[in-house]
């Protein structure tokens, strides 16, 4: 998992039909610098990732981010009853942040 | 596995069910002779302190730190604190 903070969102009209009503979020993940000189990610970054969104999240929240089969589970826990391990995503939204506490030594 | 120093916690009330309950703690992700500069996100079940030498599993193998076994499937993992590290050599 990561950590990081939505800078936009992504629309699609055509797609895997199993993404239909999924949300999808622009991801940017926070670097140790970032977390240093809170509250905004600040360092360069090479990457933005594409996320599904299963908890109402938007633009500017700090989020936790899973990737790979967890995604998946993420999201069958909240699209339906049946498991959908067929779904093509494999980054989700798992929490939205409140806190983040951090000491960095070294 | 990736190892590096335990560097802060996070707390979230709105989070996949999955997750309920769990501790977040954020783990600097060490190289040959630096910290690298990311920072990975890891379920805690080992009470990892702040400052501590760690390692996280990702994947299935985190999922086996939480929940041992074949039918682990449906955990809600995908990082895991694996070991608190004494020391090396």
């Amino acid at each position: 998992m990561f950590l990081g903070r939505i800078v936009g969102n992504v629309w699609s009209t055509v797609k895997w039909p199993e993404l239909s009503g999924l949300k999808l979020l622009l991801v940017r993940p926070y670097a140790l610098a970032d977390l240093a000189a809170p509250p905004a990610p600040r360092a360069p970054t090479t990457e933005l990732v594409v996320c599904a969104d299963t908890l109402d999240a938007g633009v500017g929240d700090d989020v936790v981010i899973a990737y790979g089969h967890a995604a998946r589970v993420a999201v069958s826990q909240t699209l339906g009853e049946t498991e959908r391990p067929s779904v093509p995503i494999d980054a989700a939204v798992v929490a939205v942040v409140d806190r983040i506490e951090v000491k960095t030594g070294d | 596995m990736i190892r590096g120093p335990v560097i802060g916690e996070v707390w979230a009330t709105r989070k996949a069910p999955g997750l309920d309950g769990r501790k977040l703690v954020l783990v600097a992700v060490r190289g040959a002779d630096r910290l690298t500069g990311r920072v990975v996100v890891a379920i805690d079940t080992i009470d990892a302190r702040l400052g501590q030498e760690v390692t996280v599993s990702f994947g299935s193998g985190a999922r086996n730190v939480l929940v041992p076994g074949p039918d682990n499937r449906g955990v809600l993992a995908d990082a895991a604190v694996s070991v608190i590290i004494d020391g090396e050599g």
